[in-house]
């Protein structure tokens, strides 16, 4: 019986916790049978419809589950008025790009396209068996309950999902699988089912997210990314401030910039999706959430947010410290009563509606996160603060403070990190693909929690369901470090000190990579374990170098103390070049074990367990490394300046930490690290690039 | 006159007129950042530009895209509202207001913006057929052009403030003595904190959205010596540099609404600010200085007011030489003008001037507890512009 830190995402899903997978040496689904459950067995496999297939959702979606369900023979419709302009050709170069021309003939090949009148489906639609209907046409309620009634007329028993970003399922009868934008590439989907179905585990076996949220009008992304853009519209209509400078200052604020977000998905559909979602939570809710009269008109006119190119704009906006502050509660306070109602409401699992926010409508962390670092009395005055500049936001029923009481439960506070265990071994699993402080402190709550149900074997690897990649440090937190040594420091020696709580206080860890890659701070906290088990075709390395940083987590030595001489090349070409290398050749001198998915957990799982697993544990180097080569030879080019620079850095950081006893190595490379973010150089590279776009508004 | 009409306090503002080529002003296209400009002026004042029902915009020196005038000029502001453009060269910035006044007094609108600007900076180069010139098609510099040459008279403008000065036996020492005054008033109201009132700095963005420039000072105006002034070469009688205006550009916005809506958009709503009257004469040709002081009697003779009802009195000066002869005819103090500068000092961007001479003239009266507010100028074609406010 196992034991769990809080609810696992994966069980919202139906597929139970991730310390499940680990005992039972596989994941809990897999896609083959799946497949057949939705679209018949082979002999008899049915096709995916997707209608409206030639819009923006449909286009998308038809290639993204088209290039998932081509290997196992389903085939794909794609259903569209004849007059609809041809968006499914539009996908055919991205798809060359990413899966190369014969694999992209190959998916396109297995799509089939027809035409219809809304009314007639074509008589040769039945001949493709359809068993799943994805429908994607305009949100307009009453043709899309005709949609689906022309569909289960014809063909009794079909599952059926609507994209609708608005519409609860209760208003259409049928389940809601809403995708965020851009429906390309991203791989999250809103669900509303009453139970979790085996389209939805297919979607999660095919590597894509679905979360779970309640059925209500407008979904969990819709009423973040809708109600940014509507706070946005207050603001301007109190303000005068044109749209493009509201997103910058909205991006400096919280991350997204809801204005260029409607003119890239195109302004004319988007605008009026916005309208359609805020008009009916106006209905439902009151005037927290009605239209203005700007976005009225645009609804109509589809005019685009921001100037054209030969406007571009010529009058700076800035905000003294007032202005900001009023800024900061015209936008907040929508935001953060918003989130109440959701939490009122329970429309979610609150890691999953703190990462839609953030893998879907660009926050740079999550609106609870956000929330829990304001605290409540915070939220609650910011939004007092906010119904006196707009007192109408007071009406209807859509504030409720009592849902920030429960911000010290777990629920709450291990929004990125959870842990399990069953009575011997524990999992900590982090559903965020970049680490941060939140990161930092949840990953130190799960140690200790581990710590006080007397678990001392672990296993550290990533959600299984959110997070699908572990791509190292979120840089947005070293913003504050490119001005100031001692935020840099306060990073540099902080968060390593996490890491090193993994080789320190545990009899066994295991970091375990089940994604496909595992880079830069993530890496540095997984070998910070005692193993280190991968997937075989999983990428590990440290891309510092070419931002360029100097690795702020220890790598500069802590794997030279595991690692044998001879291997000290390697790690040098990893942290000297930026490039990966796969898992499977790391092998013997950064990985313990890597191998197909189901043999990599089971070894992981018998490591942690301490069953036989045949694993020589690479004992750390307690003392000063002896003659780690300061000049690295063959190294190709850098590819910049500032890469140059950082190679030197980081030889020097290597050189000089390598040659310290690891207990005095920390302080040097924590140094190292924080005086390297404070450089010149590394203002001047990625890292400070995005700085100055993000905050230097 | 315009009895239903009003102007708020409080509501307006003007971009600082730096002197051409000084700044990043030079570079843009001046419609554009008059439009942008005047949406974050109202927003300093507390107005939203969802009130403005109506736009009318003065400019005079051609620009790009001015076909589409004030709607334009509208969106630029992000609100799409009609409107036109007017021009009367120099008297552009006052008419726009009066304008502005009839609009609203007859009904049609509450709440009418007026917006003037220009840009002399490489101003535009305009290609006409040219009886002047045997090549028969010149490529005339649209300000400069202007300046130098009256089609009426033949003459340039400086030519006209000297045959003025020549009629009034105007003494260079006097002129000399005026624009001191001038310059002094200028610096006094800037260190007072005056201009801040009134002046909004603009932060100017290049094409790639990074800083090109901060419009935050009448730049190219320098404090001038006595023995300076006195040392200038005059360039006509009684015209020196220091002596005359400059060439600058920038922007300068009002409203004008009815009653009910000033009461509403004035952070002061029981600041009341009336038009009174208003009156153009225009003299004979080459006289333009002489012309503003024309149109001021005839406005005290149709008014019944004398200048010691007024409590603030201001003028467009392009010459210290208007101010002399306007003492002379009036037979009122040239050291009571023009209490906080003038355009011989501030510069001369011809669109909005009037508009910041009207802004800056009913800001001292507030300042001053109220009263009459007399606003003159000249303008090309030897033209006086006058008109009389009251504050209370």
């Amino acid at each position: 019986m196992s034991k769990v830190m809080r609810e696992s995402t994966l069980q919202t899903l139906g597929l139970g916790n991730v310390i499940d997978i680990f005992e039972n040496g596989r994941t809990p689904a897999d896609t083959a049978g799946l497949v057949d459950q939705v679209f018949g067995n082979a002999g008899n496999r049915g096709s995916l419809v997707i209608s409206g297939a030639n819009g923006i959702v449909g286009a998308g979606k038809t290639m993204q589950l088209g290039s998932r369900l081509e290997p196992f023979g389903v085939r794909v419709v794609g259903l569209d008025f004849p007059s609809a302009p041809d968006g499914i050709g539009q996908q055919y170069p991205g798809l060359v790009q990413a899966f190369g021309r014969e694999g992209a003939d190959r998916i396109m090949g297995n799509i089939t396209r027809m035409s219809y009148d809304g009314v007639n489906l074509p008589a040769e639609l039945k001949n493709l068996q359809p068993r799943f209907l994805l429908e994607a046409i305009p949100e307009i309620l009453e043709i899309k309950r005709a949609h689906y009634k022309l569909f289960r007329d014809a063909f009794p028993g079909i599952e059926i999902r609507s994209v609708t970003s608005g519409f609860p399922s209760s208003e259409l009868g049928v389940g809601i699988a809403h995708p965020a934008f851009p429906h390309e590439i991203n791989k999250v989907w809103e669900i509303v089912e009453p139970e979790p179905s085996a389209v939805t585990q297919l979607l999660w076996s095919m590597g894509l997210i679905p979360l779970p949220v309640g059925d209500n009008w407008s979904f969990i992304l819709d009423v973040l990314f809708c109600g940014v853009t509507l706070a946005g519209l207050r603001y301007h209509d109190s303000s005068n401030m044109p749209f493009w400078k509201i997103d910058k200052f909205t991006r400096k604020l919280l991350g997204p910039n809801p204005f260029r977000a409607h003119d890239a998905i195109g302004a004319k559909g988007a605008d009026f999706l916005t309208w359609s979602c805020l008009h009916h939570l106006s209905e439902t809710y009151g005037e927290l959430f009605r239209p203005t009269a700007v976005l009225e008109e645009r609804k109509e006119t589809g005019q685009t947010w921001y100037p054209p190119n030969h406007f571009r704009p010529l009058v700076d906006w800035r905000l003294d410290a007032e202005a900001d502050q009023e800024f900061r509660t015209w936008i907040l306070g929508p935001m953060l009563q918003m989130t109440s109602l959701m939490l009122h409401e329970k429309r979610g699992h609150l890691s999953h509606l703190n990462a839609i926010g953030e893998l879907c409508a660009q926050f740079r962390r999550g609106i609870l996160a956000v929330i829990r670092d304001l605290g409540p009395d915070s939220v609650i005055a910011t939004v007092e603060d906010y119904h006196r500049l707009y007192p109408d936001a007071k009406t209807g029923k859509s504030w409720y403070p009592a849902a920030f009481d429960a911000i010290e439960t777990p629920d709450w506070q291990q929004l990125y990190v959870n842990a399990e265990h069953d009575g011997t071994v524990g999992v900590i699993t982090i559903n965020r693909e970049t680490y941060n402080w939140d990161v930092d402190h949840e990953l130190n709550r799960a140690i200790d929690w581990l710590k006080a149900e007397g678990i001392d074997r672990v296993i550290v690897t990533g959600d299984f369901h959110i997070s699908t990649q572990m791509i190292g440090a979120d840089t947005s937190d070293f913003f504050a470090a490119l001005e100031n040594f001692e935020e840099g420091h306060r990073i540099t020696s902080g968060w390593p000190a996490t890491a090193r709580r993994l080789n320190d206080e545990f009899a066994v860890s295991v970091g375990f990579v089940n994604g496909k890659r595992c880079l830069g701070g993530m890496l540095e906290l997984l070998i910070h374990c005692h193993y280190l088990v991968s997937v075989d075709d999983a990428q590990l390395g440290w891309p510092e170098v070419t931002l360029p940083v100097v690795p702020g987590m220890e790598a500069c030595h802590w794997p030279f103390r595991k690692a044998n001489p001879d291997h000290w090349p390697k790690l040098q070409d990893l942290l000297l070049n930026g490039r990966p290398t796969r898992a499977s050749d790391a092998v013997g001198w950064l990985v313990d074990y890597a191998g197909p998915l189901d043999q990599a957990i089971q070894t992981a799982w018998k490591v942690a367990g301490g069953a036989d697993h045949g694993l020589q544990q690479r004992a750390v180097e307690g003392g000063a490394l002896k003659d780690v080569p300061t000049e690295v030879r063959d190294l190709p080019l850098p590819d910049s300046p500032g890469m140059e620079t950082a190679r030197g850095a980081i030889i020097e950081c290597m050189k000089q930490t390598c040659a310290l006893p690891l207990a005095e190595a920390l302080e040097v490379q924590a140094k190292r690290s924080a005086d390297f973010l404070a450089s010149t150089t590394c203002r001047e590279g990625q890292v400070g690039a995005e700085y100055t776009r993000t905050m230097s508004v | 006159m315009f009895p239903n009409a009003r102007i708020p306090y409080g509501t307006w503002g003007s971009s600082y007129f730096p002197a051409w080529q000084t700044s990043a002003l030079a570079e843009v296209n001046i419609g554009q950042f008059a439009g942008e400009s005047m949406g974050r002026i109202l927003g300093l004042r507390k107005v939203p530009k969802s009130e403005l029902e109506y736009l009318i915009i003065g400019s005079t020196i051609p620009w790009h895209w001015k076909f589409w005038n004030a709607p334009l000029v509208a969106s630029c502001m992000g609100h799409r509202i009609p409107g036109y453009h007017m021009e009367q060269a120099c008297a552009t910035g006052l008419q726009a207001a009066l304008l502005a006044g009839a609009e609203v007094d007859s009904g049609s609108n509450d709440v009418v913006g007026v917006l003037t600007f220009d840009r002399t900076s490489d101003s535009p180069v305009g290609v006409f057929p040219e009886r002047r010139a045997h090549e028969r098609t010149q490529a005339i510099a649209d300000v400069w052009d202007n300046f130098g040459f009256d089609p009426a008279t033949g003459n340039a403008m400086i030519t006209a403030a000297g045959i003025t000065a020549r009629k009034y036996k105007c003494e260079r020492a006097e002129t000399d003595e005026v624009a001191f005054l001038r310059y002094e008033q200028y610096f006094d109201a800037k260190k007072s904190g005056f201009l801040e009132r009134v002046m909004v700095p603009l932060n100017v963005l290049n094409v790639q959205g990074r800083p090109l420039g901060r419009i935050d000072d009448d730049y190219g105006v320098r404090m001038v010596t006595m023995g300076g002034l006195r040392a200038m070469r005059e360039l006509d009688t009684c015209v020196t540099g220091g002596g005359q205006t400059h060439a600058s550009d920038g922007m300068s916005t009002l409203l004008v609404t009815s009653k009910e809506k000033a009461k509403e958009l004035s952070p002061r709503p029981e600041i009341d600010i009336q038009f009174v009257a208003k009156t153009e004469a225009r003299t004979h040709p080459s006289l333009m200085p002489e012309a503003p002081a024309f149109a001021v009697q005839k406005l005290l003779d149709k008014t019944g007011l004398t200048m010691a009802d007024m409590a603030v009195v201001k003028n467009h000066n392009p010459f210290a030489v208007n101010d002399v002869i306007f003492s002379k005819l009036l037979d009122y103090d040239w050291r009571k003008l023009n209490n906080t500068g003038c355009p011989m000092v501030w510069g001369h961007p011809q669109g909005p001037t009037l508009t910041r001479v009207l802004i800056e003239a009913l800001e001292e009266a507030v300042d001053l507890g109220g009263g009459h507010v007399l606003v003159f100028g000249c303008a090309a074609g030897d033209v006086g512009i006058a008109s009389v406010f009251k504050v209370s």
